[in-house]
């Protein structure tokens, strides 16, 4: 919404800096989100008259003018033709900067000195097009400021109102808050309507057949106006405020838009059959042209003005084609009617069809205003057009409704907000709203509320006008008086915290992306075509096709992330990402959002050093991550399961993680064809865990062990075994025999090559013997070694090398 | 095994020279004495001195050899004897431990006079990993409400129509909904446009008091160089017998100040959201110029970074609550938003770009 300074003060008397009233309705809750000076800066620009006007000796197209400012005469170059000797104009002397940042210089033009410019409307802002340069009326003063000689000065408010204040979409309604703030008076205009001759009744009728949506119609009848463009004033008044002058008519019926609020509609009476007006709800697929020139197709829960053979407008949201307001308009049937919020926001959504009096009805309008708006367009036409209007007004209003009251106790609105006013502040307070106040029994108040607030419907509506007008800086800061309540962040809050640190520990960067991905997705990644996770959540309406999907796997994620990494050459990356995932679960309404834990690698091991040879990062380190972490939450009987490989690894190179018979994740190198279509050109290493699964198994501690306080035996064991015997076959093996001296195995070596067999590998192993309460003999760790190997070579069918 | 011993057979000779009388023996001794105390003087490191220990203090050494030859002496000379080869022995132990300790030290001042490592070449670090500033924010803003006692709260991004905007007292086709622009997900589910639904949830749950904060994504339908259609946002809900507004304002300025530091000026200002009344706007003194007037907050001089307000009875009713013997407040701010003004970050899209670059500075 926008409003000037100098508007608002017709309306109400206030002693306040543009400023300083900016900050009141800032702090009214009316936030000024932007100001703008009006002809400020400008006050190089003066009111001059030209003394001679001569044929430029140089050029044919161009006049010598000399021009006086009022302090000296000045010689001038001017281009245009349409002024005379003796005229009035606006000078722009050296040293003024028109719009555009056009700064004005003495300069030589086809070898004549020129020491200004005479300026057209275009070149002040003051109209898109212009002739010519403007003649101004005579008796201005000569060398004062031009825009403030024409009253033109101004400052220019933009309010970001918040959609309850409907009642402030207009210059008076926020001059009734200036009032009410600083205990002052509205000045309402007085409005006489000149009526002449025939009855309105005579000409006009209006029929509502649904007074849900239309509880009130009123209506005038105008004749023999004539269209024109309207005074300077007016345009100039519109322009402030944003609103395109049209012509005359039209022009006033935003005028006291702005005003007062109130959208009106001027109808061509002759278009209208009849002079019938009819409200109705649209036919289901009926075709209507707005006057934008669009063709709309309706909706049975559309409002329409009608007349008596067809639509002629869009009830609230726009006029018709068929009956707008022409060059040849003579009589008017201006239109001022109260629609039904729900119904205008319904048709003005659906139609993509947000105007100036959609807004203004969707929000609430006045229904008292109606004849009030009615009267003073008409008053206007009569003074401006040239019209005569018709004695009386129709004003259909089939259920009048009666103003609210409200029973408001001033010890719960000191109680809610921390005040202590007292109850003649609070009644005065109201008073200053122009809300009624009497006082009923036990110190309560029975408060009316005007019909232009409709957003006051309760007590505690009350209380916010108390708080708001008394000012929010007069609210004190205190702290609460509570009950204790000790609660712990839960395991499932602390996890995700030591997850997180866990992954910084290993180097890692988390990254935050989208939660959509796009719907091809999970083509790029492999998916297989009866994966559930192809089953993403779709956006009804998303912004773009990379955001159309609800994210099943961080995967995409980490991968874009890689792919725009690398681009810029950032090569080494170690990133993770702990956010939810979305699935979609049958038979239930809700979908269940797990959080998951991601990590992706490539690249080189270690930081770029002077000590440290280049080396790329591997499976292994991902699984060396993955298994510290599972070591830090306490989770054991970790397998990992080269079966069954997800569709995204390279199958070789891969495996699932279980507990048990509960997949938590996968791990492996990124499949070749994945990383083609996100355009890497280098290996990656990806892990994804299922979080609430590592929430569930963690815990899980192994009894504490007192250190044995006796020497250890370590033998070495290389043993032969076929390339597909999995290492951790061996030391389950060994493990499985439950052997109390064994403190530790390792595998420390593996050699594939020429120095074994075809077809086999050569695995060394480390054990650690110890006993905890003895020194073993050499012949008690033999005795076990023994049994070890006896043990690997009996039941894996390898051999010691 | 064997070998670890090398046998020399020159003390069994020794010995049995020795035998041929004591004078012999004197004479051999203070030989044995001398040769010792110039082996120890020609000895220059440690392992030398360690020879000349073995060689005449070791099991097999000379000065042992003599003593374990005593036992052929009559008794009267036995101790006699043996206290001169002791008092031999004890002299050339000295002298060696003596010359050993210097040796040492001088070896040691040595090695330190000549080592040297350029400490100006970088260390072998481990790579450095980082949170994202958002995970930073959240964990900084929860556990300052959690020294105020409030709690962490969570609920589903997916929400349901009920708990997003009409338990929140967004009715249908209010235009109160205009200022969330939804993501609309099929049957009535949408992406949540704020955390407050989690209020509902939580007070759906528990019976006052209640002091949460919620933490959470949240959605809208808006992309430009200052809006992302994913952002962040924490939601905070206290709920008592007697909060007031000038509570709120309380918390609001102790939080603020020790987000942003002692003293930032704290002001609110009347605003609108369905689910609170009174609502208010929360603007810090700006942290870039401290109030006086810049780009950052337009030469305001103020920082909008929160929404508040106490709860709507409308609300209260919605979750079976009565607003007639409880009150309460809520507030929710944006991550980003604080995120940005915390860490002078000027452009929101750097945080959804996820740049290597960018991410180690955090």
């Amino acid at each position: 919404m926008k409003v000037t300074y100098n508007w608002l003060k017709e309306f109400v008397d206030f002693d306040l800096s543009p400023a300083d009233l900016g900050h009141l309705l800032t702090m009214l809750g009316l936030e000024v989100e932007g100001m703008e000076q009006l002809g400020g800066g400008m006050d190089e620009v003066v009111v001059a008259r030209v003394l001679e006007k001569n044929q430029h000796p140089n050029a044919d197209k161009l006049s010598l003018c000399k021009v006086d400012n009022g302090k000296e005469i000045l010689s001038v170059v001017c281009g245009a033709q349409n002024f005379k000797q003796g005229d009035t104009v606006a000078l722009a002397q050296i040293g003024a900067v028109l719009p555009g940042d056009f700064k004005i210089k003495r300069s030589k033009i086809r070898g004549e000195e020129s020491c200004g410019m005479l300026c057209s409307e275009k070149e002040l802002n003051l109209a898109d097009e212009s002739a010519g340069i403007m003649i101004l009326s005579e008796d201005l003063p000569l060398g004062t400021p031009f825009f403030e000689a024409m009253g033109l000065k101004d400052t220019i408010f933009e309010i970001g109102l918040t959609p309850n204040r409907a009642d402030c979409l207009s210059v008076i309604g926020i001059a009734r808050e200036i009032a009410a703030k600083l205990g002052k008076h509205v000045r309402y205009p007085t409005i006489v309507v000149p009526e002449y001759g025939e009855p309105v009744d005579s000409k006009i009728s209006v029929t509502i057949q649904d007074a849900t949506g239309c509880p009130r119609y009123a209506a005038r009848f105008i004749s023999g106006c004539k269209i024109a463009p309207s005074p300077a004033w007016l345009v100039n008044r519109l322009n402030a405020v944003g609103v395109r002058s049209i012509n005359n008519v039209v022009d006033i019926t935003n005028l006291v838009m702005i005003e007062l609020g109130h959208p009106l509609h001027a109808f061509d009476y002759t278009q209208v059959a009849g002079g019938q007006i009819v409200v109705r709800r649209a036919g289901e697929g009926e075709k209507f042209k707005t006057l934008d020139g669009q063709e709309r197709i309706l909706t049975a829960t559309d409002l329409m003005i009608c007349d008596r053979e067809r639509a002629v407008a869009l009830a609230g949201i726009m006029g018709g084609e068929n009956s707008e307001i022409t060059d040849t308009t003579t009589d008017i049937l201006l239109e001022s009617a109260f629609f039904d919020p729900p119904t205008i926001r319904r048709t003005s959504k659906r139609l993509g069809l947000h105007t100036e009096s959609s807004h203004r009805f969707e929000r609430g309008a006045d229904l008292e205003m109606v004849p009030k708006a009615l009267d003073r367009a008409a008053s206007l036409m009569a003074q401006l057009a040239g019209g005569n209007v018709a004695t009386g007004r129709v004003d259909n209003f089939p259920a009048p409704r009666a103003l609210a009251s409200i029973t408001f106790r001033p010890e719960r609105a000191n109680a809610m907000l921390g005040l202590s006013l007292t109850a003649e502040r609070m009644a005065e307070l109201f008073r200053n709203l122009e809300f009624q106040v009497q006082p009923v029994s036990n110190g309560s108040f029975q408060v009316t509320i005007p019909s232009y607030r409709i957003d006051i419907e309760r007590e505690i509506d009350l209380i916010e006008e108390i708080c708001r007008l008394n000012g929010f800086d007069q609210v004190v800061a205190t702290m609460p008086v509570a009950q204790v309540i000790s609660d712990r962040p839960s395991l499932h809050q602390r996890l995700q915290r030591s997850v997180r640190d866990h992954f910084v520990a290993e180097g890692m960067h988390e990254i935050v992306s989208f939660s959509f991905i796009a719907a091809d997705a999970a083509d790029r990644i492999n998916l297989g075509a009866d994966d559930s996770r192809r089953n993403g959540i779709k956006l009804c309406n998303p912004l773009a096709a990379e955001q159309a999907v609800m994210r099943t796997t961080l995967l995409p994620g980490l991968l874009e992330t890689a792919s725009r990494n690398m681009s810029f050459r950032s090569l080494d990356l170690r990133l993770f990402e702990m956010r939810r995932v979305y699935h979609a679960v049958v038979g239930q309404e809700m979908p269940h959002e797990p959080i998951y834990c991601a990590g992706l690698i490539t690249g080189n091991k270690d930081q770029e050093s002077w000590c440290q040879q280049d080396v790329a990062t591997d499976f292994y380190d991902a699984k060396g991550i993955v298994e510290n972490l599972f070591e830090q939450l306490q989770i054991r009987g970790v397998r990992w399961s080269a079966d069954e490989p997800e569709p995204f690894y390279h199958p070789g190179k891969c495996c699932r993680i279980l507990v048990g018979n509960t997949t938590i994740g996968s791990i492996g190198e990124i499949h070749p064809e994945v990383l083609k279509r996100y355009e890497i050109e280098y290996a990656c290493y990806y892990f994804e865990l299922n979080f609430e699964e590592l929430v569930r198994l963690s815990g899980n501690r192994k009894a504490i062990v007192a250190p044995s306080r006796f020497p250890d035996s370590v033998r070495d064991l290389a043993l032969l075994a076929p390339l597909e015997l999995a290492s951790a076959q061996l030391i389950d093996c060994v493990k499985s025999l439950k052997l109390q001296e064994l403190e530790k195995v390792t595998i420390f070596d593996l050699y594939q090559g020429d120095r074994v067999p075809e077809g086999h590998k050569s695995i060394a192993l480390r054990l650690r013997y110890r006993a905890s309460e003895r020194t073993m003999t050499d012949d008690e760790v033999q005795q076990v070694h023994q049994k070890v190997i006896a043990t690997l070579t009996g039941k894996l069918g390898v051999a010691v090398r | 095994m064997g070998v670890r011993y090398s046998c020399s057979l020159f003390p069994f000779y020794s010995i049995l020279k020795f035998l041929k009388g004591t004078n012999d023996m004197r004479e051999q001794l203070e030989q044995m004495r001398q040769q010792a105390l110039s082996a120890i003087a020609a000895a220059t490191t440690e392992e030398m001195l360690n020879e000349v220990r073995v060689r005449y203090l070791g099991r097999k050494g000379e000065l042992t050899g003599l003593m374990k030859g005593l036992g052929a002496l009559s008794a009267d000379e036995r101790p006699k004897v043996g206290q001169l080869v002791n008092a031999v022995k004890d002299e050339v132990e000295a002298l060696i431990e003596q010359t050993m300790s210097q040796a040492r030290e001088e070896a040691t001042a040595k090695r330190l006079a000549t080592e040297r490592i350029d400490v100006t070449l970088p260390g072998r670090g481990r790579r450095q990993g980082s949170k994202h500033p958002i995970t930073l924010v959240v964990e900084e803003v929860s556990e300052i409400f959690a020294g105020l006692g409030f709690s962490v709260a969570e609920g589903p991004e997916i929400e349901h129509d009920w708990y997003n905007f009409e338990a929140l007292n967004f009715p249908p086709e209010h235009p109160a909904r205009d200022m969330q622009d939804t993501f609309f997900v099929e049957n009535q589910l949408l992406l949540r446009t704020h955390t407050s639904p989690v209020q509902i949830r939580t007070m759906l749950k528990q019976k006052p008091p209640v002091r949460i904060i919620a933490p959470g994504t949240v959605y809208r339908c808006d992309s430009d160089a200052t809006h992302s259609p994913m952002f962040h946002q924490i939601e905070g809900l206290m709920v008592d017998t007697q909060v007031s507004f000038a509570d709120l304002k309380g918390i609001l300025t102790t939080f603020t100040n020790q987000l942003f530091g002692q003293k930032t000026g704290v002001r609110l200002r009347p605003s609108f959201f369905p689910f609170t009344e009174p609502s208010a706007e929360v603007d810090i003194a700006c942290v870039i110029c401290g109030g006086s007037g810049c780009r950052v907050c337009k030469q305001t001089g103020w920082l909008e970074i929160l929404g508040a307000g106490m709860v709507d009875p409308e609300v209260f009713r919605h979750v079976g609550y009565d607003p007639e013997t409880i009150s309460g407040f809520a507030f929710g701010m944006g991550i980003e938003r604080i995120a940005m003004l915390k860490y002078g970050i000027s452009d929101m899209r750097l945080l959804f770009e996820n740049d290597i670059r960018f991410l180690k500075q955090f």
